[in-house]
């Protein structure tokens, strides 16, 4: 699921983790790989009829359109989804940084003593909307994952702020 | 990161009517847009077919005749559609032919796959994935406008100076040289065009679906969990993909040979007719796959659904699905017995031909043991799904028969392949379309089509069809050529009996289309999420009656639709 602790908090000693979320596609690149390449070696049966004539450079260019078009349409969906989100924890600092494809890097940071995190009830904008809320701001994470993956990964926030605010 | 966004988009819906139906960017919208133009190429297509019967109704030419062409094509026909005495009428063969191919055009391209995989497709496989819209939502609203230019395009050929100093191509929709490379006038060119464009609508559409069904199912949702209509429309897609290029190639290589002086279809220059004709039927072959296989998905629901039963098999009802696609891409010179191939290439397509029946009668009998010990309930989309299943089977069983060189060698060209396909098609797919419509229109539109009409047109369209094609086997049988404006004394009853039919299945759709407007514009708003029973157990029926603009933005919980009730 698009969630991944890149470096798992430790359950004793100092609080120190990172975590990255990015949105859900539902196919693997070993399957892009292999839906290409099946429909290519496909589409390219009907030019062994025509090897060696014009026929081939007439259907050629077509068929190869195609392929180009389905490769960079799932290209394309996989760029849609190039969001990341990586939250670093530490004893002193919590940073979170989203990288979206053709816009600068954001970042926040505050100091994770006095973070807020809430988890806002109701529908909009998505059901149990997560924020962060510190230095002077307040930062979402992780609206776009389902929803209960969202609310299990705030009770494990909740708890690691926690212990940072009993050290 | 971005900003918390609490006192967010509440999204009230300010398109205007012009930019939401002319501007769309909507799933469902486009759906609805696809499905009412599909019905009205269709209402075009079936006056030619209605002007045909007419012809055909009895031995000589009453009404197509060339007294009747004057300048101005759309009088013409008016005039062509006024019978006169046969002595009086010299048959009119190019009007025939310009009938006939534009019958088959329109069928073809304009009228089943728009309604089924532009409409019904675009509407409902991304809410079975649990998916907001489309992959790429603008590009969805360029095919529809494609699909519209190509509609055109085609209406212009049939206006347009073709052959025989009239009106229109009459080269059947197959568009086959030396015919379709020299006839006359611009009608021809047109007609190419009208087909490229309606293919580039089809492959862009097919990209956007596949893209979407591959990378946008909901979480948890593996392609062994995916609704069996949603798989359809991926099959349907897909073949869309590998076979409308190939069409393209061909019908380009028409429009050289007619313009620019290249001869890849004309023996005088060094090319043969016939290479069009393998290329040609090597997409339409996977053609009428892509007509009928998301037809077979809509079934699926129905059937399981009105016997409140999950599917039976649906892992095999996938691979079967997938490998009927697969090996329509084999067996394409089944169209060409009688061209002049050896008897080897022959036994092999025959055999070819033979085998999809196996994926075929896999599906037929997981329906009826979909059916076996459940509760059926005969509501009217079960009703179109139980005329679908027993003629789709009769039309298949005759494609057996068709597919045996030695019979096809006399029955090619005859009535008999016009009895086949249009069992197939009008009773297939035709069928599938009706039960989409009644199964799924309360969804749509939060209002329930009249179950005592539903009936009536069933049952109307039901004999009317029959009546229409069951009498071609024996003409065709019997010897009677098709694509034939006229026939020998011999053949006079059972086209009557044919011609009949046709009055009662057009009278049949009459009957739907003011139902149909009746429903829309005064019908009881039910506004029930699922007004049929728990076995319509996929997302779609998860949501209001009409579903809002936007759907599915947040991603659906494996809860909602793994029922675990067929995997």
């Amino acid at each position: 699921m698009p969630h991944e602790w890149t470096r798992p908090p430790s359950d004793t000693g100092p609080v120190e983790a990172e975590l990255q979320l990015w949105p859900y596609r539902s196919l693997p690149k070993r399957g892009f790989a292999g839906f290409v390449g099946g429909t290519a070696a496909l589409i390219a049966l009907p030019l062994l009829m025509v090897l060696g004539t014009p026929v081939l450079w007439a259907l050629l260019p077509f068929l190869a359109a195609a392929i180009a078009a389905i490769w960079w349409a799932l290209a394309r969906s996989y760029r849609d989804g190039e969001v990341i989100e990586r939250l670093e924890i530490r004893p002193d600092r919590i940073r979170l940084t989203r990288r979206d494809r053709g816009r600068p890097e954001r970042v926040w940071e505050a100091d994770p003593y006095w973070v807020e995190l809430r988890l806002h009830e109701g529908e909009r904008p998505v059901p149990g909307y997560l924020t962060l809320r510190g230095a002077g701001r307040e930062v979402e994470l992780g609206a776009f994952l389902p929803e209960d993956e969202r609310r299990a990964l705030a009770e494990d926030l909740q708890r690691l702020l926690a212990r940072i605010g009993r050290r | 990161m971005a900003d918390a966004a609490i006192h967010g988009h509440g999204h009230d819906d300010k398109r205007g009517f012009f930019t939401r139906w002319f501007m769309s960017t909507n799933h469902k919208d486009i759906g609805i847009l696809y499905l009412f133009a599909a019905g009205f190429v269709g209402l075009l297509s079936v006056m030619l077919t209605l002007h045909m019967r007419l012809e055909l109704m009895q031995p000589g030419v009453q009404f197509m005749c060339t007294e009747n062409v004057g300048a101005n094509p759309i009088m013409t026909v008016l005039r062509s559609w006024v019978p006169t005495a046969s002595e009086a009428c010299t048959p009119n063969g190019h009007m025939w032919n310009v009938a006939i191919t534009y019958h088959g055009v329109l069928m073809m391209f304009f009228v089943v796959i728009p309604a089924l995989f532009g409409g019904f497709g675009n509407y409902f496989m991304p809410l079975q994935i649990g998916a907001p819209d489309m992959a790429f939502p603008r590009m969805n609203n360029l095919s529809f406008w494609m699909f519209i230019a190509g509609v055109a395009l085609g209406v212009a050929s049939l206006f347009s100076p073709g052959g025989n100093g009239q009106s229109g191509s009459g080269v059947g929709w197959v568009l086959y040289p030396p015919l379709s490379t020299s006839e006359p006038g611009m009608s021809m060119d047109l007609a190419i065009f009208a087909v490229h464009v309606s293919g580039a609508s089809s492959i862009l559409g097919a990209i956007n679906i596949i893209t979407t069904f591959l990378n946008m199912r909901a979480p948890g949702m593996t392609l062994h969990k995916v609704p069996l209509f949603a798989w359809s429309i991926f099959v349907t897609a897909w073949l869309i993909l590998l076979a409308l290029p190939v069409l393209a190639g061909a019908i380009t290589m028409l429009l050289t040979d007619r313009n620019f002086g290249t001869s890849f279809f004309q023996p005088a220059g060094g090319g043969d007719p016939i290479l069009y004709q393998h290329i040609l039927w090597f997409f339409g072959h996977p053609e009428v796959y892509i007509i009928i296989i998301p037809a077979f998905g809509i079934i699926s629901h129905v059937i399981a659904t009105f016997s409140k039963k999950p599917i039976f098999g649906y892992l095999p009802m996938v691979y079967a699905m997938v490998a009927i696609g697969v090996l329509g891409f084999v067996v394409w010179a089944h169209h060409m017995y009688t061209v002049g191939m050896s008897l080897t290439q022959q036994s092999y397509f025959m055999m070819a031909t033979m085998v999809i029946a196996v994926p075929t009668g896999v599906k037929i009998f997981s329906w009826i043991a979909t059916m076996w010990g459940g509760s059926v309930e005969f509501k009217t989309p079960m009703l179109w799904a139980f005329g679908f299943l027993f003629l789709f089977t009769v039309g298949g069983v005759t494609g057996i028969v068709l597919s045996q060189a030695g019979i096809d060698r006399a029955y090619h060209d005859t009535y008999y392949v016009v009895a086949h396909f249009h069992y197939v098609m009008s009773l297939g797919a035709v069928f599938g379309i009706f039960a989409g419509i009644y199964f799924y229109f309360p969804k749509m539109t939060g209002k329930m089509l009249p179950e005592l009409a539903g009936k009536i047109h069933f049952w109307l369209m039901f004999i009317g069809a029959n009546i229409t094609f069951f009498p071609q086997h024996f003409l065709g049988r019997q010897g009677m050529p098709r694509r034939y404006i006229d026939y020998p004394e011999a053949f006079a009853t059972w086209n009557m009996v044919s011609s009949i039919g046709a009055f009662i299945a057009f009278a049949s759709f009459v009957f739907f289309i003011v139902v149909l407007f009746y429903t829309l514009a005064k019908g009881k708003r039910i506004n029930v999420a699922n007004p049929w029973n728990e076995y319509a157990d996929t997302l779609e029926w998860t949501l209001p009656s009409p579903p809002p603009e936007h759907t599915f933005e947040t991603l659906p919980k494996q809860s909602d639709w793994d029922r675990s009730h067929a995997h």
